[in-house]
């Protein structure tokens, strides 16, 4: 296509409103954030005086719930992730191998993602009750009573469990990628792998695999952006609790702007979460970019 | 003429933009009043229908723009009206928990209506409560009384349990009794992020403690407490250590909501529960009869104490119908008000000249010691301490309740109130 003076005209036309509603609904409102952030604004009303870098001070000096928010919300990023891709790659080779049945484990896998969050928080809130939640009613039913857990209702398992609701939502999506990622592997290259005697495994782990970077990239990166905002689901599940074990810092930063009326620690907290995500998210595309560039140089 | 079209599709894209903003003040109508209330469930949901329909009939001609947020105990709601109001889009009036601490949080935004009180009879500790710097800012509609402990009448009649419960110890024993026969003898429910419902029940405790008392909770509530040093904090810890470790409590109160606590009662399995009198309305609802398969007495240690709450509506300061929000407020003072809407919701009215025959058996109770003169009024969790306190407690409590060490809990205890009191 020729870029005159009309066409640059057209583009721009059509670029102006996505430009407007991005720079005003992300950059401008995070502009205000930021300055909510700098400010001692703790009553519902006007905001207060500006007050420096002293909120962020107070986050990190004097506020133990909030570094604790941060570590359970990498762990829970971790865990989301760690557990997904693996569960993903595995069902997407499955449903490559073409077993009996696959349209119908293909429709399995997928259904959770159609799920509201909140149906889904309330429909594992109910199966995860100690005493009539499904879970434990059918281990007590086969005689495996001694396997029943406290789940949501315990310190130490509330968050493994808020885990297990993330990766069953969100294991279909990975599914789906590197399904489709290795449905579009050449069908040359593999009968090439096959002249040379691979075997089956050998054909995923040397042919296959290798090949998905592009969807690896992709999944880690939305996945980590799920999990680095994680709300509804600790929120309806257990509410950050029991006792602070499963607060994560979307729920935090909730808590302290609309229950705890203190906007500026609030906008403090928000800043920071957009920080930790530039540097989580943006890293790895910048350091997968480099070597690409680096790759075409050689 | 197809480039033209897309040009023109385009500049109508870019100049479409601000349609789409413009606030709702704009175009408010003039005979209408928008209100926020989060009466969603049950009884709640026909009570204010009523008292709507009331407003209205004596008030031909008028609206209300109605907008119910479910949720959270009203948090869901306040957050939202915290947002509008501080963008300027306020709503005329808002359902608002009645009491200093709740009502300070939102005192620069609500217009003094001292006049409404002129004619309203109320005790003068329930006049204070509605006020912030020594102005009326909130009309009170029905009373939350708070130090309830609810039991099954079928088990403790069956099982003799003596009710007279003028210690801890006391009700430990009858908990004993009750656990004996098979009984969940202490039901909670404190699950799915309410664990501020812990912070009520513990309240009874400190409340009902040999060291605690009315001054004690006023004085907690008002940051001038220590309670690394208060006996009457190390008294509820043990106590509650007490129902902790003797397994009165039922195993799955983290993971159960209040009302579904309250259905363990109803289901037989349960014999006491520690709730507001709002649980009155949800055993009505699901069929059980007042004093005969259910009754209340107060908390122990708590008998001639009367912790309350009330829900309350105020006018907001940039409220677009003034003239009709102060007619709604006007008419919330009035007895036909409080008549048309606590009978169904299940509550009782503060006004001390409203009428009682349609109330039954149990709210006649509540009522009456709501209006004996030696009862001593107190402002409960929900309306005197700021509104963090209910949240930042509720999550030390469930801590403790995970490990009950009353050392380690009255550390956790005065450092989650340092936090709220800073």
């Amino acid at each position: 296509m020729i870029l005159n003076t009309r066409n640059k005209l057209y583009i721009s036309l059509f670029l102006i409103p996505a430009c407007l509603l991005v720079g005003l609904f992300v950059y401008v409102f995070l502009s205000w954030s930021i300055k909510v952030s700098l400010n001692d604004w703790s009553t519902i009303g006007r905001m207060g005086a500006f007050c420096g870098l002293s909120n962020y001070r107070e986050l990190f000096t004097n506020d133990p719930v909030f570094i604790r928010s941060i570590k359970q919300t990498l762990i829970l990023a971790v865990l989301f992730v760690s557990l997904t891709i693996p569960l993903g790659v595995i069902t997407a080779i499955l449903l490559d191998l073409g077993v009996k049945g696959q349209r119908v484990f293909r429709t399995i896998y997928l259904i959770p993602l159609s799920f509201s969050f909140v149906a889904s928080a309330i429909m594992w809130s109910w199966m995860f009750m100690p005493n009539q939640g499904v879970i434990n009613t059918v281990l007590r039913s086969m005689g495996m009573g001694f396997l029943a857990q406290p789940w949501l209702t315990s310190t130490k398992q509330a968050l493994p469990s808020i885990v297990l609701v993330y990766v069953w939502q969100f294991s279909g999506f990975a599914t789906l990628v590197y399904y489709s990622g290795i449905s579009s592997v050449p069908e040359t290259l593999l009968d090439a792998a096959e002249v040379d005697g691979v075997t089956l495994t050998q054909k995923y782990t040397l042919v296959v695999l290798p090949l998905q970077k592009p969807a690896t990239l992709t999944v880690l990166l939305l996945l980590l952006m799920y999990s680095l905002r994680v709300f509804d689901f600790v929120w309806l599940l257990t509410g950050g609790g029991p006792a602070y074990s499963s607060e994560v810092l979307a729920n935090y930063m909730y808590r302290v702007t609309f229950n705890y009326n203190r906007f500026g620690i609030g906008a403090a907290i928000s800043t920071f979460m957009f920080l930790l995500s530039v540097f989580i998210i943006v890293m790895p595309v910048l350091i997968s970019s480099i070597r690409r560039t680096r790759g075409n140089r050689i | 003429m197809k480039k033209l079209c897309v040009m023109v599709l385009a500049a109508f894209l870019c100049l479409s933009l601000p349609l789409f903003a413009g606030g709702s003040q704009e175009n408010a109508e003039a005979d209408e009043m928008v209100v926020y209330h989060w009466w969603t469930a049950g009884g709640e949901k026909e009570a204010i229908d009523a008292l709507f329909q009331a407003f209205l009939e004596a008030h031909p001609g008028l609206e209300i723009v109605e907008n119910p947020v479910s949720g959270g105990g009203g948090g869901v709601m306040r957050g939202q009206i915290k947002t509008m109001v501080m963008a300027g889009n306020s709503p005329d009036t808002f359902q608002l928990t009645y009491g200093t601490g709740m009502l300070a949080s939102f005192g620069e935004v609500l217009t003094p209506i001292d006049e409404l009180f002129e004619d309203f009879p109320l005790p003068e500790m329930v006049k204070m409560m509605g006020q912030v710097d020594g102005h009326q800012v909130s009309v009170p509609l029905n009373i939350m009384r708070n130090n309830c402990l609810w039991y099954n009448k079928k088990i403790v009649d069956k099982l003799a349990i003596n009710l007279d419960f003028g210690s801890f110890d006391e009700c430990l024993a009858a908990c004993e009794k009750a656990k004996q026969a098979g009984y969940a003898p202490f039901v909670i429910g404190a699950g799915a992020g309410q664990q501020f419902w812990l912070g009520q029940i513990t309240e009874q405790m400190i409340l009902g403690a040999p060291n605690g008392g009315p001054e004690y909770i006023t004085k907690l509530y008002n940051g001038e407490a220590d309670p690394a040093h208060d006996a009457a904090i190390r008294e509820m810890l043990e106590y509650l250590k007490a129902l902790i470790e003797n397994d009165y409590i039922n195993n799955d109160y983290s993971a159960l909501t209040w009302d579904q606590a309250a259905d363990v009662l109803m289901r037989d399995e349960g014999v006491f529960y520690s709730m507001g009198d709002w649980a009155k309305g949800h055993f009505t609802s699901a069929g059980w009869e007042p004093k005969v398969d259910f009754d209340y007495v107060p908390n122990p240690g708590t008998d001639g104490y009367f912790t309350l709450h009330f829900d309350g509506f105020s006018l907001c300061k940039d409220a677009p119908h003034q003239d009709i929000t102060m007619a709604w407020l006007k008419f919330l003072t009035s007895a036909e008000a409080e008549t048309a809407f606590c009978p169904i919701k299940g509550a009782t009215p503060p006004r001390l000249d409203a009428p009682t025959d349609m109330y039954d058996a149990i709210s006649l109770d509540i009522l009456a010691d709501f209006r004996d003169p030696d009862t001593k009024i107190v402002q409960s969790i929900f309306a005197q301490p700021p509104e963090e306190y209910l949240g930042v407690f509720g999550s030390m409590l469930s801590g403790f309740m995970e490990n009950p060490d009353v050392n380690q809990g009255i550390k956790d205890y005065a450092a989650a109130y340092a936090t709220v009191f800073k």
